[in-house]
């Protein structure tokens, strides 16, 4: 190939020129923001008040903990049923294929708005439709948006339904790259469907899974409009405030963006680190 | 019409070099075929040639003109490419207009050109179909009819027959042999078969790691090659090659062969003791006794091909040779036979791969 | 014989006794949201269970719409998605043919920047977005806040880079040598090519931007230039509305998705799984 730097970049132009502007600049930009007091005019070099600030407010470490609590709770519950789902959807005993895709693939283009305004709904503690359903089941009703517990399990359901099937499709597309032909040579080995699953399908996944764990930790880690709009803005009490939340609040309700700015490049860390973590946890043992 | 010039050329990948300098003349109207191994070097340099590489150091004529900085498209050439690269989304006339429309040549001159190569190529009735329809001897014929339409003065061919299956490779490599005689144009030829070179050339370049080894005419080079690497890649089935050794005054013994004797004149050069390689093609041995050396061998594989036959076989000390016997058919595997070297076929080289002459 | 078809007999019912209700949970909100969507105010906070659409989607919709200009909103909505995905498609294509196409200096920095920023939580640009569109450009509530910043992704380009990738080279070296512009190779040869792949892209895109929320909530407050999932998500904990009225709002943001979805399935899979697929 000829080398043609000036074609190349005549090409690249517009795109570097929005990523230069829009991208590159604020990377560095919200870095030395997070350094600046910026509650008053003018702007300070101050970092106590921002990163020196984030081990000692009790608001944040409040998000922190439950951020955390979805990734631990939240991200396995999903990944396994997604992977589940994947293999059940993949079977060729399946009836109404194309139905139950629908069922369970349709949340991924529903929009956080949308969703979020049905979920509120339903789970309405006064004769929403998921207590009428438990009360004519002869269970008690919950009050799900004034318990703190019954909140936090409210949103890891709304966000598993929203994104089961996203990740089911990936591994879905990971088992379809899997040969048949391993699976017939099982068979005739006398290997139950069971252990099929367990001794030659995950390891196979192993790669794409990995992948749905750190894109699904990199979601989370940014989780705003479900605590938003459903719990009413972390509520109760905070008990549903994640780190996306907080920085909302930060960054756009109180306008300081210094510490916004801390919190967005812990979030940034935290995401790097804990999907560098899960990667080494699922890598290769040779 | 034009002939290609090529002095000193270079090619490097950073510090990699992939082309040591080559010098060549291609004559106006001369067909002149590239081969080597694959990684010698050859595709590149084709490359160079239409444009689509840079020259690193060196400079390459066309028609007189050098072109080192002259755009692909302003060369003057025309290419032919390894996967046809047919437009799949576009129907085999727009496949062959494409070009000129794109460069706004008159659509009057254009539908002329297309209708031209059309005919030369006898692919009319195909002109509303899409690649994908085409069989693999029709994509061919398109994609030398795009080339056709250009009108070049040289056509450049990227081992352009490899996709195709045997019997129509000997098809294609007739049509095109009948389309350098129709046309008379230039045409550079890159191929690692050297069957296609040694049928379609005028002259063929043996290129090995970058390095022209010879060029010369296709019997030129089978009955004069200048080492035993140009000596192994010309030919079907390949030279034999038997390790010898000098007993000096001219004559050789083959070491493998627990000291057979063969005498040969060229050997002269060589001091007693000094190693050397015998070749001798499998086409040339003789019945025993009737040549200048006889060779006891273990038949492995005997293909009976009905005109001929082909023995696969093994010296005593474990060397594969290969004879090529017409009236060998009741040679079986596992069987013995005899076979003598005639001293006039045998080659001999230097333990560098000279030959001596 | 017979073990064996009964032992299949048996998965299956297994498998669909496992499957079908998980589905039927899984469809209940999407459901609810159309049954609520269509039932008087009352008829949501009934004793009962009501599970089947009625009749007042209209009357229902008529609130939303004189409450809220939800017309409006939808239209910018359906403006900015539509400017995005052409703009960032034609964007991002050219980037990816420009680092499959050309070995150019700068060729190895660019791709590990722009790749870089795949895992990048977009926190970390939204405030100096924010602060450059707001404040200092004053830009806040216009087509350009709208439209513009979120013109940058990596996944198109990671998308088109993969496309153009899979086709052989000798293609564009074929029409070079022609003497075809690179601009007519890009556009006559290798777009055209890529169709399947520009319409997943098209697809992921466009959805992204109907569904986006974060940045339009930020930058077009003003009601002229809300976009339909802002608007809908200030009705959301406040009683100026009906709950009904809302649900007319989420049925109309859901529904035009759904139906793409059923009818272009096919490149809804493989732009999800794109990103995948290294």
């Amino acid at each position: 190939m000829r080398r043609r730097t000036g074609t190349a970049y005549g090409f690249l132009a517009p795109y570097l020129l929005i990523f230069a502007v829009f991208w590159v600049w604020p990377i560095v930009y919200s870095f030395w923001l997070s350094f600046l007091a910026t509650r008053q005019l003018p702007w300070t070099f101050r970092p106590a008040m921002t990163w020196g600030r984030l081990a000692v407010d009790p608001a944040f470490v409040n998000a922190l903990k439950n951020t955390l609590l979805i990734l631990v709770v939240q991200v396995p519950i999903m990944i396994a049923l997604a992977t589940v789902l994947a293999v059940l959807l993949n079977s060729s005993l399946l009836r109404a294929r194309g139905l139950m895709r629908f069922a369970f693939f349709a949340p991924v283009v529903v929009g956080e708005v949308a969703y979020a305004a049905v979920f509120r709904l339903m789970f309405t503690a006064d004769r929403g439709i998921v207590n009428k359903v438990l009360e004519a089941a002869g269970l008690p009703s919950v009050d799900w948006f004034s318990n703190p517990t019954a909140a936090m399990a409210l949103i890891i359901m709304a966000v598993t339904w929203r994104w089961a099937g996203y990740n089911a499709i990936i591994i879905l597309s990971g088992l379809q790259s899997i040969p048949d032909d391993v699976y017939e040579a099982a068979t005739l080995d006398r290997v139950t469907p069971l252990r099929q699953f367990l001794f030659i399908t995950l390891p196979l996944l192993r790669p794409v899974i990995l992948f749905c764990v750190v894109l699904s930790v990199i979601g989370t880690m940014q989780l705003f409009t479900e605590p938003f709009l459903i719990t009413n803005r972390g509520g109760p009490g905070g008990a549903t405030e994640t780190l996306g939340l907080f920085l909302y609040r930060q960054g756009f309700t109180v306008l300081n963006f210094g510490y916004a700015s801390a919190v967005a490049y812990t979030i940034a860390a935290l995401a790097v680190v804990i999907s560098l973590l899960n990667l080494w946890l699922g890598r290769e043992r040779a | 019409m034009a002939g290609v010039t090529l002095r000193g050329v270079r090619k490097a990948f950073g510090p990699l070099q992939t082309i040591h300098g080559v010098d060549l003349d291609v004559g106006d109207g001369e067909f002149v075929v590239f081969v080597g191994p694959s990684g010698c070097g050859k595709s590149t340099l084709l490359r160079m040639i239409a444009g689509l590489e840079d020259v690193t150091a060196g400079e390459i004529a066309i028609g007189g003109r050098v072109v080192n900085d002259v755009e692909p498209a302003d060369r003057g050439t025309a290419m032919v490419f390894q996967s046809y690269a047919l437009y799949p989304h576009m129907t085999v006339g727009q496949n062959l207009s494409f070009g000129l429309r794109m460069n706004g040549n008159p659509t009057a001159d254009t539908e002329r050109r297309v209708a031209e190569a059309a005919r030369i190529l006898q692919i009319g009735p195909l002109l509303d179909r899409r690649p994908k329809a085409l069989s693999g001897g029709q994509r061919q014929r398109v994609a030398i009819g795009r080339a056709i339409v250009r009108e070049p003065e040289v056509f450049l061919f990227d081992e352009p027959l490899s996709n195709l299956d045997a019997e129509l490779r000997v098809q294609m490599r007739v049509e095109i042999a009948r389309l350098h005689g129709e046309l008379g144009t230039t045409m550079v030829y890159v191929t690692h078969d050297q069957t296609e070179a040694m049928t379609l050339a005028d002259r063929i370049v043996v290129l090995r790691a970058g390095r022209v080894e010879q060029v010369g005419r296709p019997l030129d080079l089978y009955d004069d090659p200048v080492n035993q690497f140009v000596a192994g890649f010309i030919g079907s089935p390949r030279m034999n090659f038997l390790a010898a050794e000098s007993l000096g005054g001219g004559r050789v013994r083959l070491t493998g062969q627990g000291g057979v004797e063969i005498a040969l004149p060229v050997g002269r050069g060589l001091a007693a003791g000094q190693k050397a390689v015998l070749g001798i093609r499998p086409e040339h041995f003789e019945a025993a006794g009737q040549g200048d050396c006889d060779l006891a061998l273990v038949v492995d594989v005997a293909e009976h091909l009905g005109a001929t036959s082909y023995l696969y076989a093994n010296t005593k000390a474990g060397e594969p040779v290969v004879v090529q016997a017409g009236a060998a058919r009741s040679a079986q595997a596992g069987g013995r036979v005899a076979v003598s070297i005639p001293a006039g076929r045998a080659y001999l080289f230097d333990p560098d791969g000279l030959r001596l002459a | 014989m017979t073990s064996r078809s009964s032992r299949r007999f048996w998965r299956q019912v297994g498998l669909h006794a496992v499957l079908g209700p998980l589905a039927l949970i899984w469809l209940l909100p999407l459901w609810m949201m159309l049954v609520f969507s269509t039932m008087p105010e009352n008829g949501i906070f009934s004793p009962d269970i009501e599970l089947l659409p009625k009749g007042q989607f209209w009357a229902n919709f008529q609130e939303l719409q004189a409450e809220t200009g939800f017309l409006r909103t939808l239209f910018v909505s359906v403006v900015v998605a539509l400017v995005t995905t052409g703009l960032s498609i034609l964007l991002t294509s050219m980037a990816g043919w420009a680092l499959v196409r050309y070995r150019f200096r700068g060729r190895w920095l660019v791709t590990a920047l722009i790749f870089g920023t795949l895992t990048l939580p977009y926190f970390v640009v939204v405030i100096p977005q924010f602060i450059m569109v707001a404040r200092d450009m004053g830009l806040q509530s216009t087509w350009f806040a709208l439209i513009v910043p979120p013109l940058f992704n990596s996944l198109g380009v990671l998308f088109m880079r993969q496309a153009f990738s899979m086709m052989p080279g000798e293609l564009f070296d074929a029409a070079q040598v022609e003497g075809v512009k690179e601009w007519q190779i890009f556009t006559r040869v290798a777009l055209p090519m890529a169709k399947p792949t520009l319409a997943a892209l098209a697809i992921i895109l466009f959805l992204a931007s109907w569904n986006n929320y974060l940045w339009p909530l930020l930058i077009a407050s003003d009601p002229t230039m809300m976009t339909a999932p802002v608007a809908l998500g200030t009705l959301i904990g406040f009683t100026r509305v009906s709950w009904a009225a809302i649900m007319t709002g989420a049925v109309l943001l859901t529904l035009p998705m759904i139906v793409v979805f059923i009818f272009l399935q096919r490149f809804f899979m493989s732009g999800i799984t794109a990103g995948a697929v290294k």
